[in-house]
């Protein structure tokens, strides 16, 4: 049995929600980018959690990891904004379609889960801690 | 004597064994299709729990359901995603899990130290 399993757990949760904030930071930067190396607005992206079992072949016992970051397809905002080098003829402008909203409560909610994971993690090593006194009694 | 060592032995194992389960739970708190799992400890522990006799007027201990300590998703209800992590439960659960760690490496070390103060005594 592999007596670090539970910190390999813990690091892969914080690994994970950190790429979940990367990610978020960079939709909420390029909320307003109208201009992409593939052409057309910034679209929104979003990452894909998949659990990661552990290698002892534990039943049930999985860590996660990022499996795929995916770009949301949703429609571009259209603001009307003659003005704007990028607008169309009627003189709309597709913005990406990145809601500041959702990006924060998206954030929130990782962040949240990081901290959940580095009390986990914590209490992991209060329990070994408390092994290893064991040996000095 | 030993015994008891061994119940300690194995309340330590189970604590760590569940300890990870929970922490794979939170670990995929946003995993679409995760189902929340945990070890049916309390069995297991009241198996290893259960008092010899040797005299049918001796203290009878109920005598609990088997349980092998498998770990088990549960069934609660699904968020949007299909997962039923609740985080809250977890924590409270890992706390107590924790605690209940922390007994028994207690107990183990006054186990210890009475096997100490034995052999000092001679």
């Amino acid at each position: 049995m592999d007596s670090f399993g539970a910190f390999t757990i813990s690091a892969s949760a914080l690994a994970a929600q950190r790429q979940r904030m990367n990610v978020i930071a960079s939709n909420m930067a390029n909320a307003h980018s109208t201009r992409t190396a593939d052409g057309g607005p910034y679209r929104r992206q979003d990452v894909v959690f998949t659990t990661d079992p552990m290698e002892s072949g534990q039943e049930g016992i999985a860590g996660v990891k990022v499996t795929d970051i995916v770009k949301d397809e949703s429609p571009f905002r259209m603001v009307f904004e003659p003005g704007h080098p990028d607008a169309d003829k009627d003189g709309y402008v597709s913005l990406p379609n990145v809601s500041v909203i959702e990006e924060m409560v998206n954030m929130m909610m990782a962040s949240r889960a990081y901290e959940a994971s580095v009390s986990a993690f914590n209490m992991s090593k209060a329990m070994f801690s408390k092994t290893l006194e064991l040996g000095n009694v | 004597m030993p015994d008891s060592m061994n119940v300690l032995e194995r309340l330590l194992h189970q604590t760590t064994v569940r300890h990870r389960v929970l922490t794979s739970n939170i670990a995929n708190v946003d995993t679409p299709n995760y189902r929340a799992k945990d070890v049916a400890f309390d069995q297991v522990l009241g198996n290893e729990m259960q008092m010899a006799t040797t005299d049918p007027k001796h203290l009878q201990t109920s005598s609990p359901a088997g349980g092998s300590g498998s770990v088990s998703s549960e069934e609660s209800q699904l968020w949007a995603d299909k997962n039923n992590v609740e985080m809250d439960q977890e924590v409270a659960k890992m706390t107590q899990n924790a605690m209940l760690f922390e007994a028994g490496i207690t107990l183990l070390r006054k186990r210890i130290q009475m096997f100490k103060t034995a052999l000092k005594t001679t």
